[in-house]
């Protein structure tokens, strides 16, 4: 025969939680994360300089035609620049004021040659010696990546396409062409 | 709840709840700012970071540093600066003639460590980290660039601070 039994605490609604543990491991946590915690994010910004090579040289006899794009940084202006190794030429300038919206407009060009030259992503930069370098960094910003809802259509050369890269580049190899012996 | 009972019989009770409260808040808010960068690094005392919009994080602790007083590879104080610049003693060729020593030394090390023959010459393909004042020239970053291209180093990981909104 079952016996029914009934669970009852002997002052119904004085039910305490022990909330003891609970604030113990709040305060352990809390320590752990504010130890470790990184209030200053660092990102990288990556660039090259051009260097001398012992590879082959290419054929002259067979010349290929690529575009080069040029950004000439002064502490005044940012000129964008495009021309084709091989004739024609066509050479386009194009100069803005270094500011934030002349930056903004030189993104503009810039995307404009990228989306015209899917496979180019390959761009020099020259700079004056004056420039600071949180000036060299906001013109690498407007250079180099991206902002977000800008697309790029795909390269005609799938080998252009770097895998797993994170940040979608408007130019990912920039070539800091003052730097030369 | 803790409770306390005063002499007088009767029962004092602390809320701790607003206590939970702000546990809870203050774990949120540190666990969504808990970095999983894969290096952690201290900014260098005096050295003030540009920003930038740049998502790509840092993957090794800076290997040249670029304070408004001095230059150092990792801990070793390779020249002071004057104004913002190299003194003259210390050029050579437009280069930097103790960081060229220093980087040399970090190349030479490289390849012992791939174990390339010490006769193939050519670009190293790891990249030089440079942590630098923001207030400084592009003069300056460009002596180092050439000192490291002489040094066989040709690409560089510019050290920023990231945008709050990029």
């Amino acid at each position: 025969m079952k016996k029914k039994h009934k669970r009852t605490s002997p002052e119904v609604g004085a039910v305490d939680i022990n909330v003891m543990p609970f604030i113990d491991v709040f305060s352990l946590l809390t320590t752990f994360l504010l130890f470790s915690a990184v209030f200053i994010q660092i990102g990288v910004l990556e660039v090259q300089i051009p260097f001398l090579s012992n590879a082959k040289p290419p054929d002259f006899q067979k010349p290929e035609r690529i575009l080069e794009v040029k950004a000439d940084v002064t502490k005044e202006t940012i000129e964008i620049s495009s021309s084709w190794t091989v004739a024609p030429i066509d050479e386009k300038k194009k100069q803005f004021p270094r500011d934030k919206a002349g930056l903004a407009e030189a993104h503009r060009e810039l995307l404009g040659i990228r989306t015209a030259h899917p496979d180019v992503d390959k761009i020099t930069m020259l700079a004056d010696d004056e420039i600071t370098y949180k000036e060299l960094a906001e013109v690498l910003d407007a250079v180099k990546f991206l902002a977000p809802g800008e697309t790029l259509p795909p390269p005609k050369d799938p080998t252009v396409l770097k895998n797993g890269e994170a940040q979608p580049s408007l130019f990912p190899k920039v070539v800091m062409g003052s730097v030369m012996l | 709840m803790a409770s306390a009972s005063s002499d007088s019989g009767e029962t004092l009770t602390l809320n701790i709840m607003p206590m939970l409260d702000v546990f809870s808040i203050l774990i949120l808010f540190l666990l969504m700012s808990f970095s999983t960068d894969p290096v952690s690094h201290d900014i260098t005392a005096g050295l003030e970071l540009p920003e930038s919009i740049s998502i790509r994080s840092l993957d090794e602790i800076p290997m040249i540093t670029i304070t408004k007083k001095a230059i150092m590879v990792g801990d070793l104080l390779v020249t002071e600066l004057e104004n913002g610049e190299v003194p003259e003693k210390n050029r050579t060729q437009g280069a930097i003639a103790p960081l060229f020593k220093e980087l040399e030394k970090l190349a030479e090390a490289n390849r012992v460590r791939k174990d390339q023959p010490a006769d193939v010459e050519g670009p190293q393909k790891d990249a030089l980290s440079v942590e630098m004042d923001q207030t400084l020239s592009f003069k300056l970053l460009k002596r180092v660039m050439l000192t490291a291209q002489q040094a066989d180093f040709v690409a560089f990981k510019l050290l920023v601070n990231k945008a709050n909104d990029g």
